[in-house]
């Protein structure tokens, strides 16, 4: 245990328990439900922070899993009478599997960089075109999970429980992240990230380490993605496959730190506060809120290109003068 | 490094504001922080996002009937009690919609109105049937809005079953009286609940009608190019174009085909067009948009109130819209409601919205019976583009005008 924590995961611990305690705190439902969507993002932002962020593989089609994860769970219930449980399991399994895929053909195809890039968002259009017609998936009406409150549907009266599953999952990415972080395997993959020639010249199964962060990475944005189905109940082409969640997927860990294994909950939860504070300072004028938000946004990766995470170190770089320049 | 500062204390300032609003927000959430003895109820509307203009007429429409009602004193058997209503943005998704039923609920309304669109409908009915809250459904069409025994929702106007119908039939006589000039059909949907259902049942009716569907195509929302849909349909060369999508990608699809000059020969014929039953379309694309018939949500033009209505919305430079009438007329089901639950309580309401007989209303319905949610009074009409003004062509009682069928020679 006491090895545990020194290599780092006491942080987590005490992060993930603080979180925990917050629905003993609060009573009101739509603190709760802001914070389940800051933490679905995170999880989301996850996934994407293994492979964008340790790996340098910048993918800008997250949704292709997201979406897989959240179709699999509801069709699994709706068309075939699954229960909710297994068809999450199945869902994360199912979006990590298209993750396997994709990467398959991507990086055996030496696919990099913004090729790379332009390829995920492509596989994310595909699959969302596919599903918009796709009677399997119901089209364009969508896939509906049936209201059936109790915990062996995984639907929960109260929130808080909600609020608990998503930080469990959270948490299990914070943990995988970290594992990866002091692993050989992340090593690897950083240097991956670093060099990839190097990298190979010095030994490193490029394509397999790329390929197995795909697979983590997809399935924590699958998980995010089952448990979005779960939540809402409802999806449709447009929220499984949709360009948002690339966009947010990419951006929780940008603004919270790229590469850094709390960078995406930063920035999950800047992003979500952001949102709110942007409503709450504009008030009542439509869409003004969100021109503020994407201002700020703006300012934010213009001043603090290493994120969050960048400026916290940076500030402990100033307290501790001597020990040299920081390195974020 | 004086720069550095700077900017760092700029993050440092923009951060704590952000984070303190937040926390504001959080503590008290109610949007509108209301501080009379009122009933709070919710007006949810996607005000901002792909949405935000037909959310904003139904923002329009939902306040003008809450200022009538407090205007006329209130809720009478309330003592007058005004009703206060707490405003939310559903930012044209599902999820920012639930959002906002939360907090709705935070801030303690008795009853919801509104969401729009079917899939933010979907969503929001749910999360507050959790709270066993009542919610009256404005627009959002599809119909499995209301077959999902939730006991909390319910829907003032038509559903898809009932437009759909009533749009086959009306076009099997439009096309009869004129000898059946149209034989062939195309559809344009976009590609969510509201527009792939109706694509859906359109193509199960229309063969069944008489009518060979050459093509289906289905755009996102929102879509910025219809080009190649035109080009599609130049190609294809129906006798009609059946468009469902929302307004602004309706407004393009029509004035890309006449920029294209594709003009079907017997009509553009819409079922719950974004665009058909505007009165912004007609004054803005005039040209693009002569001639088009639309079944859709309609006032009932016989009507001095809906009249009255009508003239307020124009005088305040706003155009009389669907979504202005609808969400007006489903704020007073629930003030009536209200007025006859005699009380905010949550379940008073719900059970006196199931035993609504609400009349007087602006819309050309029958008379108001809810089944599963559902009004079974709830009926579209048939309009007509004609000139600078919109004609109700169907169904006869209410007609202002003959049908235009088919088109006359450009």
């Amino acid at each position: 245990m006491t090895t545990l924590m020194n290599r780092g995961f006491l942080s987590i611990v005490i992060v993930v328990a603080l979180l925990a305690c917050v629905p003993f705190l609060t009573a009101s439902n739509s603190v709760l439900n802001f914070l389940v969507t800051g933490l679905l993002l995170t999880l989301a932002g996850q996934g994407w922070n293994v492979l964008g962020g340790y790996g340098g593989q910048y993918s800008f089609g997250h949704a292709a899993f997201f979406g897989t994860g959240a179709y699999a769970t509801a069709i699994l219930q709706v068309r075939y009478g699954f229960n909710a449980w297994p068809a999450f399991a199945i869902g994360i399994a199912a979006g990590a599997a298209v993750g396997a895929i994709i990467g398959a053909m991507t990086f055996r195809s030496g696919l990099r960089g913004s090729y790379f890039a332009l390829v995920t968002l492509a596989f994310a259009e595909v699959l969302r075109i596919v599903a918009s017609v796709a009677p399997f998936t119901g089209a364009g009406t969508g896939t509906l999970i049936k209201l059936n409150v109790g915990a062996q549907a995984m639907q929960f009266q109260s929130r808080a429980a909600f609020y608990w599953m998503i930080l469990a999952l959270v948490a299990i990415a914070l943990v995988v992240t970290r594992l990866i972080e002091q692993s050989r395997f992340g090593a690897w993959l950083v240097a991956v990230r670093e060099n990839q020639d190097a990298a190979r010249a010095l030994g490193v199964d490029v394509t397999r380490v790329k390929l197995g962060a795909m697979t983590v990475s997809a399935a924590l944005a699958a998980a995010a993605g089952c448990f979005y189905a779960q939540y809402f109940l409802f999806i449709d082409s447009g929220i499984a496959y949709g360009t948002w969640i690339s966009v947010e997927a990419l951006l929780a860990p940008i603004i919270g730190g790229i590469g850094t294994v709390f960078g995406p909950l930063l920035g999950a939860m800047m992003i979500k506060v952001l949102g709110e504070a942007a409503k709450h300072l504009i008030g009542d004028a439509p869409g003004l809120d969100l021109v503020l938000y994407g201002m700020v946004l703006i300012l934010i990766v213009a001043f603090a290109p290493r994120g969050i995470a960048g400026i916290v170190a940076q500030v402990q770089g100033w307290l501790t003068p001597k020990k040299g320049k920081p390195h974020g | 490094m004086s720069i550095l500062i700077d900017r760092r204390k700029f993050l440092q300032t923009s951060a704590l504001t952000a984070a303190a609003a937040a926390s504001g927000t959080m503590a008290a959430p109610s949007i509108l922080r209301a501080q009379s003895a009122g009933v709070k109820i919710g007006l949810l509307a996607p005000v901002s996002g792909a949405l935000a203009y037909s959310g904003q007429q139904g923002r329009l429409g939902a306040q003008l009937a809450v200022d009538e009602i407090n205007a006329a004193g209130g809720i009478k058997s309330m003592n007058g009690a005004k009703l206060d209503p707490v405003l939310g943005d559903a930012q044209s998704t599902p999820d920012g919609g639930n959002a906002e039923v939360e907090k709705m609920n935070s801030a303690g309304v008795s009853a919801i109105v509104g969401g729009f669109a079917s899939g933010i409908c979907l969503a929001t009915t749910q999360t507050a049937a959790r709270y066993d809250l009542p919610y009256i459904v404005d627009v959002g069409v599809t119909d499995s809005i209301v077959t999902r025994g939730l006991k909390n929702t319910f829907r003032f106007g038509p559903g898809f079953g009932v437009i759909t119908k009533a749009a086959i039939e009306n076009l099997i006589t439009i096309n009869n009286n004129a000898n059946k000039p149209a034989k062939t059909v195309m559809i344009v949907h976009e590609d969510s609940a509201f527009g792939a259902g109706l694509a859906k049942l359109l193509n199960t009716a229309l063969p069944a009608g008489g009518f060979e569907i050459l093509d289906t195509i289905a755009h996102p929302t929102p879509t910025r190019d219809f080009n190649n849909v035109v080009l599609k349909i130049k190609a294809a060369n129906p006798d009609i174009v059946i468009p469902a999508n929302y307004y602004n990608e309706y407004v393009l699809l029509a004035r890309t085909m006449q920029q294209q000059k594709v003009r079907p020969k017997a009509a553009i014929y819409s079922v719950l067009g974004g665009a058909a039953s505007s009165y912004k379309f007609v004054k803005e694309f005039n040209e693009a948009a002569q001639y088009i018939m639309d079944c859709n949500h309609w006032f009932d033009p016989r009507n001095a109130k809906a009249l009255e209505l009508k003239k307020k919305v124009e005088a305040a430079g706003q155009f009389f819209t669907y979504e202005v009438y609808l969400n007006y007329s489903c704020v007073l089901l629930l003030a009536d409601a209200i007025e006859r639950a005699k009380s905010a309580d949550r379940a008073a309401i719900t059970a006196a919205l199931a035993s609504s007989t609400f009349a007087n209303h602006i819309m050309p319905y029958g008379p108001t019976k809810f089944v599963d949610g559902q009004n079974t009074g709830a009926a579209p009409a048939n309009t007509q583009i004609i000139g600078n003004d919109i004609q109700v062509i169907l169904p006869e009682a209410f007609a202002s005008a003959k049908p235009v069928f088919p088109l006359p020679p450009a």
